[in-house]
């Protein structure tokens, strides 16, 4: 880092200045709300803040923004849609089993984290472990409804197992 | 999650922990297994914490209201671009919406009233009576004879003054006064339900009789069937919601068909399932966007006209 001219912050400010404004107009381009865009795009300039990449090395700042941009938006798009999925689920509740307004932010704010957790799982793996996990079903009857034997269950459980504890490491 | 990968040693423990917990979970671990973890646990101290890690995992997930967490991490997945109309849908679906056009004032006398499948009308008739029509409904309105005809659909009425109002149909007439009611017509006759005060019935065969509040009773070409107790649930349409308590799904359906445009078909082991909830009707395709994330069934659909329900495959 000695050998680099200008302080980090320096440059950093530099990129923010000189294309701040495209990349936002960039995500606006894929997204249906102005504010939505502005919103992500700040949040990959944190990202970069945060991470060790070192701004003056980088060649192609714009690409590299539009790579941090394309991530991000993914990430906000699975927000979105289980947000979606959770408020549809509420909405079916009897009306004496609706939790409080607190109560229900925490726990979208709970569900976003685990299914970030979960992000990357196969699909029938990740079904298993939400059945064994969230209703309680034994290896057996998980097997039954994929059609497929109690091993493989095993075998996807310990998957999942692993793969929520790496991510955690 | 943070920057530096794990190290292969972290992973390998990470790995025995995993294939352990699955162990012990599948109901075939015996004495020797349970010993053998155990060994393990004390083996080393980063055996211990995974162990722990693992258990704190299994309890975060234990916490949470199966149901709703249910819905919500195992929902269907959904492309990037339904995502996107869903967010915008409130604004850019408004030509498929439940379109109630507010008390628009009508100073005539007569009328011949109408709405399209998925369209409801609110008006203020002359006299201060207020009517609604529901889905694909037609009445016409005569109020120089104080009388309304409904043609077809459902209206509902509320009448607050004490002259009284004569609805009419095929098989005979509904005398209201100073009331609020709906009167429905169906494939096999009519269906009257009184929400407040008193009405007369008036059938062309059997005797006239009267229909208090919270009273509801069929009328057909034979006559009126038995008085029974109003479905409090039935008039959410006049507000644009459509409510199920534990209803069978086959039945909602039946109800949500005559809010849709172009075909709704379900498989026949879909009809018992059961419902319950309160569904805006200005958007039927996200209805049967919510039911596909509660209830273990898919939407088919060719068009958005063509629609087919069918139950969701385990193996998906």
């Amino acid at each position: 880092m000695s050998d680099v001219a200008t302080p980090p912050e320096q440059t950093f400010h530099d990129l923010y200045r000189d294309h701040r404004g495209w990349l936002e107009g960039w995500l606006r381009r894929r997204m249906s709300n102005g504010s939505d865009a502005a919103d992500l795009s700040q949040d990959t300039f944190v990202r970069l803040l945060a991470s060790s990449q070192r701004i003056a090395d980088l060649q192609e700042p714009r690409a590299y923004l539009a790579t941090v941009g394309k991530r991000l938006l993914t990430n906000f798009y699975k927000r979105r849609s289980l947000e979606q999925a959770y408020l549809s689920a509420l909405a079916l509740l009897p009306e004496d089993c609706v939790p409080s307004p607190e109560q229900r932010w925490m726990l979208l704010e709970t569900l976003q984290a685990l299914d970030e957790l979960l992000d990357g799982l196969a699909r029938p793996v990740r079904r298993a472990f939400l059945w064994s996990q969230l209703e309680g079903l034994g290896y057996q009857e998980i097997a039954e409804r994929l059609q497929v034997s109690e091993r493989t269950i095993k075998r996807y459980m310990a998957q999942a197992y692993e793969h929520c504890l790496l991510v955690e490491l | 999650m943070n920057g530096s990968a794990p190290s292969a040693q972290a992973r390998q423990v990470v790995r025995a922990a995993a294939q352990w917990l699955a162990l012990m979970e599948s109901g075939c671990a015996n004495e020797r297994d349970r010993a053998q973890l155990q060994s393990w646990r004390d083996s080393h101290s980063s055996h211990e914490q995974a162990w722990q890690k693992a258990q704190l995992l299994r309890q975060r997930f234990a916490e949470l209201p199966s149901a709703l967490a249910m819905a919500s991490l195992d929902r269907p997945q959904t492309s990037r671009r339904t995502v996107l109309k869903r967010a915008v849908g409130a604004v850019a679906l408004v030509p498929a919406a439940w379109l109630i056009s507010q008390q628009l004032p009508l100073d005539v006398w007569s009328a011949d009233l109408r709405t399209v499948t998925g369209e409801s009308k609110k008006v203020q008739l002359a006299d201060g009576s207020s009517l609604q029509l529901n889905t694909a409904s037609a009445v016409d309105i005569d109020l120089k004879n104080r009388r309304l005809k409904l043609v077809e659909g459902e209206i509902a009425l509320n009448v607050p003054g004490t002259s009284p109002l004569t609805i009419l149909t095929r098989f005979g007439q509904v005398v209201v006064g100073q009331s609020e009611e709906c009167v429905r017509q169906g494939l096999a006759g009519y269906k009257v339900s009184v929400l407040k005060g008193t009405v007369q019935l008036q059938p062309l065969r059997g005797p006239v009789f009267s229909l208090r509040g919270g009273q509801q009773v069929s009328l057909q070409a034979a006559g009126t069937g038995a008085v029974e107790p109003f479905d409090v649930l039935a008039p959410g349409w006049r507000d644009g919601v459509l409510m199920a308590q534990n209803q069978p799904l086959g039945d909602f359906l039946r109800e949500l068909s005559t809010y849709r445009p172009g075909v709704l078909r379900w498989e026949p082991e879909l009809e018992s399932l059961r419902i319950t909830g309160s569904f805006r009707l200005e958007d039927t395709d996200r209805i049967l966007a919510l039911l596909a994330a509660s209830l273990p069934l898919e939407v088919h659909s060719r068009t958005r006209y063509w629609v087919t329900l069918v139950a969701r495959k385990n193996n998906v």
